[in-house]
């Protein structure tokens, strides 16, 4: 029988690693259980705090470990293709100002986001009563409607706050966009977010959506116009939190490329 | 038979068990590396949190029972 090398020993999957959590967990509520009906039978209190100590650790064990998890490659394999489509969908359309991303005032369903993307660079924004969420293109401006591929992620960001951006404005989210990419989401190592007039800079340090962010940069159209994931998310949160039109000014990777700057521009409708 | 453990056995437990689990969830990062074992830390919190008022239930019953007393 061969002996087991680095390469040839197979790394325990996702599944192994929980059942292995899985298993522990049912022998230390096994042994605190057994412990406690001892500490009963010899009416011993050292015995007692064993068993009170292995049953709840054993019970906590299985209570913090999660159900499921994804593995981050597999997150990063996934979006870039619903990127690819939408960089197609620009390019054919001859599309190249910076998309808008539109406040619920200016839609059907105030929840939901929309991103124009107008044809020429006068930032006119269609009427409400002509944007159409099932629409694509624009006549009056010219242009074209997109759902932002932040928006699911935004719609996350709402129920993990517990609140619709639709009800907070710029102060809460200046307040609140830290924590809640820090420690609820545990998305990034750390966020700043900075308000200067019309301007909003949002620092994100080491977020886990740096792949799918660089994999945008090289699709450019999609990059200068709606750009990544992570900043449409935020694109769509600021546009319902301000009621104003947002559009992506600038999004930019350190030189360590452990940092995202995204600078926001707040358009007067 | 009966537990070997009093009301205030399980009082001093509950401090213990409130403090441990506390100071971890606090201290406790999601970049830490170590991926054999995986944390839900919202969970963590809320267990330590829970741990920490029912300690504090039974030092409010402790204060009522000395208030009370005759």
């Amino acid at each position: 029988m061969p002996k087991p090398t680095e390469d040839n020993i197979a790394p325990k999957t996702p599944k192994q690693k929980l059942r292995i959590t899985e298993l522990t967990a049912y022998a230390l509520l096994l042994l605190g259980a057994s412990a406690l009906i001892t500490s009963i039978i010899y009416t011993s209190s050292i015995l007692a705090f064993i068993g009170l100590g292995l049953t709840f650790w054993g019970v906590l064990l299985l209570y913090i470990t999660p159900t499921r998890y994804v593995k981050l490659d597999l997150l990063n394999a996934i979006a870039p293709s619903t990127l690819a489509n939408i960089e197609k969908m620009l390019t054919n359309s001859k599309l190249n100002e910076k998309g808008i991303y539109l406040p619920p005032k200016y839609l059907r369903d105030f929840e939901s986001s929309l991103v124009f993307i107008p044809s020429k660079n006068n930032k006119t924004l269609p009427r409400p009563e002509e944007i159409d969420e099932e629409k694509i293109y624009s006549k009056n401006p010219e242009g074209m409607f997109l759902t932002p591929p932040g928006l699911a992620l935004s719609k996350l960001f709402e129920k993990e706050l517990g609140t619709s951006f639709t009800k907070t404005d710029l102060n809460y989210i200046r307040n609140n966009l830290p924590k809640l990419l820090i420690e609820d989401m545990e998305i990034a190592e750390n966020v700043e977010v900075e308000i200067k007039d019309n301007l909003i800079t949002v620092e994100i340090a080491n977020h886990i959506f740096s792949e799918i962010c660089q994999e945008t940069r090289k699709l450019q159209k999609t990059h200068e116009t709606i750009g990544c994931t992570l900043s449409s998310a935020i694109a769509c949160a600021l546009a319902k939190a301000t009621g104003k039109p947002i559009t992506i000014q600038k999004e930019e990777k350190s030189q360590d490329g452990k940092t995202t700057k995204i600078q926001y521009r707040i358009l007067e409708d | 038979m009966q537990i070997p453990l009093s009301f205030w056995d399980i009082s001093l437990w509950l401090a213990v068990t409130a403090i441990t689990l506390l100071i971890t969830a606090e201290l406790i990062s999601p970049y830490y590396g170590q991926t054999n074992l995986l944390i839900n830390k919202k969970k963590l919190k809320n267990a330590a949190l829970t741990t920490g008022i029912l300690f504090l239930i039974t030092v409010a019953i402790r204060i009522y029972g000395i208030i009370t007393a005759p």
